[in-house]
């Protein structure tokens, strides 16, 4: 039974079985390897994308129930260069070995899509499903704020 | 000549990761590839009957099958106790037992479960005192056959290795009337790197020769390894390496990677192997669960007259790092501090269990909580504030190591005052929702651990230069930073300019690998020396040019030019371009490795490194607060002075010290492996073991001590590995501080500390270490007879 | 192995569609939520269902109706939409604590309140202590009918419920009392707690307590009730100290489990703490 979504904009197809994970129908059928299956239980956070505009563990999303949705993958959210908050971690010299930073940015585009101003509390309450093994997150919190920072200044 | 490449320059792999773009391991396939899976023991100890794949092979998809008879050979670091597949015994759960590789993951899966496998059940031996005990079962019966890689170490039964260290007379000190003497026993569990990128490998044959494309530190132990098990030359085996995913030491040694060239080579086509987050649990090669006692004669000016200790490290079913790692004692549980005389024993234990193996700051980081656990209770046993203890007695000057090497430099205590200072700068935590508040300073003592690296420049005519080591970028940035940074000032060109060749065993000569500190110290060193050769080989053939000597040049800002102003001068564009016309083009080598400093003869015995070329040193400081009715601790806050020699890069050091000491966090607090009566891993993933999450963290403060003696190059010292040296040690101290308790165990879970504030914990008895020293011994002190 | 006639997933688009896919699969099938628990049993070597019927699309199974005395939540709700919609609304704090704490944020946007309710293995579960204390009941749909009963009624029949059964919604009764959730993570967040005690407290004008409700999660390997805390608890006016002097009298009737995250001990020793933390967030 194919499963029809919208990837990136554009209109694709799985034929892979309906429970296949969608990580696996994103990595091997549609060779879109940003996300990553680290934990496979939905507690790492490395494979999120949005579904439907809405952070997605793609680990734990059978591919049936994206079926007719809009899916947005790293790729696809960095198809017009690099976002703020991809700004400001690159500027941080937050990256260490990089693997959590596809599910960590699209964790907090769209956390700072909808909370504009934060505090540090609230970031790192925003990362609780976001592991980072690398870098002890300081850095990862500093560029969310900095770019709500940003904003502030911007609206001066 | 002096370089300076001190620069504040963000890593160029920073936007591909940001993006998704940067291809690990796992994202790298080929056409036509197979997909590999291994079939693993369920069972910690027994007699393999049978491995009968004849019903497995004949599935569908199925192009390759592997076995025992496929992988002769045996290796190891110490000991090659190590068999690819089990030998007719099996020793741990999650052992390899057979490979296969099919068309798809699926039919790899069903193929492994078609295998049929009978295995008579042994006794098991899960714990070191079940090892250790009298009339143990071994677990390997035929150690005596091994072959001994490096001689000295005492050897026997369950006993993989014994290293020990004697200097001085320590019954004597003990002995003494005007000595305090105390005990203190200690434990510790494992710990798991959870590295994100698991164990993968993509492996081909072609030209009769395997290319295994893997997720490694150590590019040259997988070419070696792989060749002994596969029983073929090493010169056959090229190893190359993409963009590692985090190792923090689990990539330190051979993995998944035989069994994919194993696989390639029969059924002729790319074979993939991904270690699923299950197995990359069960078979972690985890920091090692280790026993300690240490016991000291202390004056009561705190004089240290005498210390010995003896620690068992569970190097799991093969021996692995664990042997090489026994060496470790004698410079972090003997260093820090001015001792007498000293004696240490450390044993590497065989068990019915999966293989431990290295893990940022092996050995380092227990041995330092143990230690600095041990100094609170000479302090409180003496009456003596353990500042002021650490004051007195820390290494100086002139002062000499547990095996004799003589120190040089103060740099612990400076760094203590330099520590006051920044704790000055912040203020205190005020805790008033009673919770029991405590803070503790620590010390320790860590190396670079130097050895063979090799690099090549070559300048290329557009003015851009191309470093070639067998680096591997693990995250830490080094072949990002560093080494770009060192090349870069030393050609008087932009990092940016650098070009960073990754890994490619084919390419660049050997180098011990990506670890201890000594990426951007021992391969710096080789990168400096080759970006030299070049440097003078562009000034020699510039001065031709410019009728000078080379000694009138200056080479910098992408020119070289004569002293002096409005010197005249070419761009080193210029200058390559016509030297490659003239001379051909120009390139430089460099090789580094150990330069050796001395230790006392005699002093020991079984040890890899007898003294450290590179000392490291750490101060670490926390604050803590203990919740009496659930056990939780809280970090207050965190703050690091470390001795880097000479800060090359500023914020990449710092993003190493926040991230070490949040691991440290993660070791000191959550992250606990339990080990059931079957020899079973407990933990099997992210939701049971629990890594420090953004909300678990705080903001470390940090100081850089620059100046410390150092034979690094332009006076560098590893600053990646040390920063998680002590975290477990100072929350340790601080929580023994904050509760009144006696902290004898890591982690310090919610559960263990209630069970310690409840009085449900008794004193830490190890009845397997015996109470007089020369009892735990195989042999006495001495070289092998 | 026979291969079920069956897709492996099947996303039923009515609630209709769904009962009937349940009950042609028989013992085959299986509903399948927000999937946060099913897709991660191959991590417990656990066998999958041959054939999953999907209700991410099933109509009404998303609603959240709050009326002055009962609130009905659709069993597709997720915690992170349960946590939303009961943000403001006072007696029913403890259950949007609950949802809105639980696991991470990306589960929360997953994992259901029906998913919850009914994962027999998971005893961990935040939502089920919540409404325990709220005296859910819940509507149990199949093609014959549709069933109402207890949440403890269903918790001690629902890994017995016969095939083709599925539980659409959840009806919880508002009151003046006020409710609290306190769980215990081992981490600061991100675990599933080790202990929860759930409370809900009707209090008369004079401040005394009327009517108590706590249950307790996580300790055992089913949620229940905690009666004698809650005789403990009525007459006199609410009080964080004697709350935890009651708990900790008492907690001797439960047995904790033993699990990889703590011992049994542990999850009865923590009781008082969370009982003082409950009070302490309704004064």
């Amino acid at each position: 039974m194919p499963t029809d979504m919208t990837v990136n904009g554009e209109a694709r197809t799985s034929a892979r079985d309906p429970l296949t994970p969608l990580i696996d129908v994103l990595r091997d059928e549609f060779h879109l390897t940003g996300a990553k299956p680290v934990c496979r239980e939905g507690f790492c956070g490395a494979c999120t994308v949005l579904v439907d505009g809405e952070p997605t563990v793609s680990c734990l999303t059978p591919v049936a129930m994206a079926g007719d949705c809009d899916v947005v993958t790293i790729e696809g959210l960095s198809s017009c260069g690099l976002t703020d908050i991809q700004s400001r971690l690159e500027q941080g010299d937050a990256v260490q070995c990089g693997m959590c930073f596809p599910g960590m940015v699209m964790t907090l585009s769209h956390f700072l899509a909808h909370t504009p101003q934060p505090n540090r509390d609230e970031v790192r309450a925003a990362l609780t499903g976001n592991i980072c093994r690398c870098t002890g997150y300081e850095r990862i919190v500093e560029a969310a704020l900095a770019v709500a920072g940003g904003r502030a200044e911007g609206r001066r | 000549m002096t370089v300076d490449a001190v620069m504040e320059f963000r890593r160029r792999d920073a936007r591909d990761k940001l993006t998704g773009r940067t291809r690990y391991t796992i994202d790298r396939a080929a056409p036509g590839m197979l997909h590999a899976a291994v079939l693993r023991a369920e069972v910690a100890s027994g007699r393999l009957v049978t491995v009968d794949t004849s019903k497995a092979a004949a599935l569908p998809g199925v192009r390759a099958v592997a076995t025992a008879a496929d992988a002769p050979g045996r290796f190891g670091i110490g000991v090659s106790d190590h068999s690819l597949f089990a030998d007719g015994q099996v020793r741990y759960v999650g052992e390899p037992l057979a490979a296969v590789a099919a068309d798809t993951p699926e039919q790899a899966q069903a193929a492994l479960a078609a295998i049929e496998v009978a295995i008579e059940p042994l006794p098991a031996v899960v714990t070191m005192a079940e090892a250790l005990a009298p009339g143990a079962p071994l677990v390997h019966p035929d150690w005596q056959d091994y072959e001994v890689l490096p001689v000295g170490g005492a050897r026997a039964g369950n006993v993989a290795w014994e290293a020990t260290v004697v200097r001085g007379d320590v019954d004597a000190a003990f002995a003494r009337p005007d000595v305090t003497v105390v005990e203190s026993t200690f434990r510790v569990g494992r710990q798991n790197h959870m590295a994100f990128e698991p164990r993968a490998v993509v492996a081909r044959y072609e030209e009769d020769r395997f290319h295994i494309e893997t997720s490694t530190q150590v590019p040259w132990t997988i070419r070696n390894a792989t060749a002994r098990f596969l029983g073929v030359p090493a010169s056959q085996v090229r190893v190359t390496v993409p963009p590692v995913g985090g190792a923090f030491g689990l990539k330190f040694d051979v993995a998944i990677e035989p069994f994919a060239a194993l696989l390639a080579k029969k059924s002729g086509r790319a074979v993939r192997l991904v270690n699923s987050r299950e197995e990359e649990m069960l078979t972690c090669l985890f920091r090692e669960n280790a026993e300690i006692l240490i016991r000291s004669a202390v004056t009561s000016e705190g004089e240290i007259a005498g210390r010995e200790a003896v620690v068992l490290m569970d190097c799991g079913a093969h021996g692995g790092e664990q042997i090489f790692l026994t060496t470790m004692t004698a410079h972090t549980l003997g260093g820090n501090y001015k001792l007498g005389a000293v004696r240490l024993a450390t044993r590497a234990v065989y068990t019915n269990t999966p293989p431990n193996g290295a893990f940022r700051a092996c050995n380092g980081v227990y041995n330092t909580f143990a230690l600095e656990r041990h100094t609170d209770e000479i302090a409180a046993a003496i009456g003596m504030d353990p500042l002021e203890l650490r004051r007195r007695t820390v290494l100086g000057d002139g002062d000499l190591g547990a095996t004799g090497q003589v120190f040089e430099g103060d740099v612990l205590r400076p760094m203590l005052d330099r520590m006051e200072a920044l704790r000055a700068r912040t203020t205190p935590h005020e805790v008033d929702d009673g919770r029991l508040y405590g803070r503790a300073t620590t010390v320790g003592t860590w190396f670079v651990f130097t050895g063979p690296s090799a690099a090549t420049v070559n300048m290329n005519a557009d003015g851009s230069a191309t470093l070639v080591t067998s680096g591997v970028e693990i995250g830490s940035g080094s072949m990002m930073q560093g080494l770009p940074q060192i090349v870069a000032a030393t050609l008087g060109i932009r990092p940016e300019d650098v070009i960073v060749r990754q890994a490619d065993t084919d390419a660049a000569g050997y180098d011990v690998g990506v670890g201890g500190g000594r990426q951007t110290t021992s391969l710096g060193a080789a990168s400096l020396a080759a970006a030299q050769d070049v440097r003078a080989k562009l000034l020699a053939f510039a001065a031709q040019l410019l009728e000078a000597t080379p000694d009138d040049l200056v080479m910098a800002n992408g020119r070289i030019e004569i002293a002096g102003p409005n010197g005249k001068g070419f761009t080193i564009a210029e200058v390559a371009a016509r030297a490659q016309a003239a001379l051909g083009p120009i390139g430089g080598t460099g090789a580094a490795t150990r330069t050796g400093v001395p230790s006392m003869p005699g002093c020991v015995a079984g040890h890899f490194i007898d003294a450290i070329d590179i000392p490291v040193f750490a101060v670490h400081d926390c604050e803590v607060a203990v919740d009496r009715d659930t056990g939780h601790v809280e970090v207050l806050n965190y703050r690091v002075v470390q001795d880097v020699g000479r800060a090359l890069n500023r914020s990449a050091i710092g993003g190493q010290i926040q991230g070490g000491v949040v691991q440290g966090l993660g070791y000191a607090l959550h992250e606990e492996v339990s080990i059931d009566a079957l020899g079973h891993i407990r933990q099997c993933g992210f939701e049971t073991y629990r890594v420090p999450l953004a909300g678990d963290v705080v903001p470390v403060e940090v100081d850089l001590f620059e100046g410390a003696p150092s034979l690094g190059p332009l006076g560098i010292k590893g600053a990646g590995e040390v920063p998680i040296l002590n975290v477990g040690a100072t929350v340790a101290c601080a929580v023994a501080n904050a509760t009144g308790r006696r902290v004898q165990e890591l982690p310090l879970t919610p559960p263990r500390i209630l069970s310690l504030l409840l009085g449900r914990e008794p004193d830490l008895a190890l009845p397997h270490i015996q109470p007089a020293f020369a009892d735990n011994l195989l042999r006495p002190h001495g070289p092998e007879v | 192995m026979t291969p079920s006639a069956h897709p492996s997933l099947y996303v039923a688009p009515s609630l209709e569609d769904a009962l009937n896919a349940l009950a042609e699969r028989g013992a085959d099938g299986a509903p399948l939520a927000g999937g946060t628990w099913i897709m991660r049993a191959p991590l417990r070597h656990e066998a999958k269902s041959p054939a999953f019927v999907g209700l991410g699309r099933v109509a009404g199974f998303g609603r959240i109706e709050v009326h002055d005395d009962h609130v009905i939540i659709g069993a597709g709700v997720t915690h992170a939409r349960l946590a939303e919609a009961l943000r403001d609304i006072p007696d029913l704090q403890g259950l949007a604590a609950a949802a809105g704490r639980s696991a991470n944020p990306a589960v929360r946007r997953a994992a259901t309140v029906g998913g919850n309710l009914c994962t027999a293995g998971f005893a961990a579960a935040d939502l089920v202590p919540a409404l325990l204390c709220l005296e859910a009941e819940v509507e149990i749909a199949s093609r014959a009918g549709v069933q109402r009963l207890s949440l403890e009624a269903f918790l001690a029949a629902r890994a017995t419920l016969e095939p083709g059964r599925l539980l659409t919604q959840v009806h919880a009764l508002r009151s003046s009392a006020r409710s609290a959730h306190a769980r215990l993570p081992l981490r600061k967040a991100g675990d599933y707690p080790v202990a929860i005690l759930s409370m809900a407290v009707m209090r008369d004008d004079a401040g005394r307590v009327v009517r108590a409700r706590v249950a307790v999660g996580s300790v055992e390997a089913v949620a229940r009730r905690w009666p004698a805390l809650e005789a403990a608890l009525t007459g006199p006016p609410l009080d964080a100290a004697s709350a935890e002097r009651a708990a900790t009298d008492l907690a001797g009737e439960f047995d904790g489990r033993e699990g990889v995250d703590a011992p049994g001990w542990y999850r009865v020793a923590v009781l008082p703490a969370l009982a003082r933390r409950a009070v302490a967030a309704l004064l």
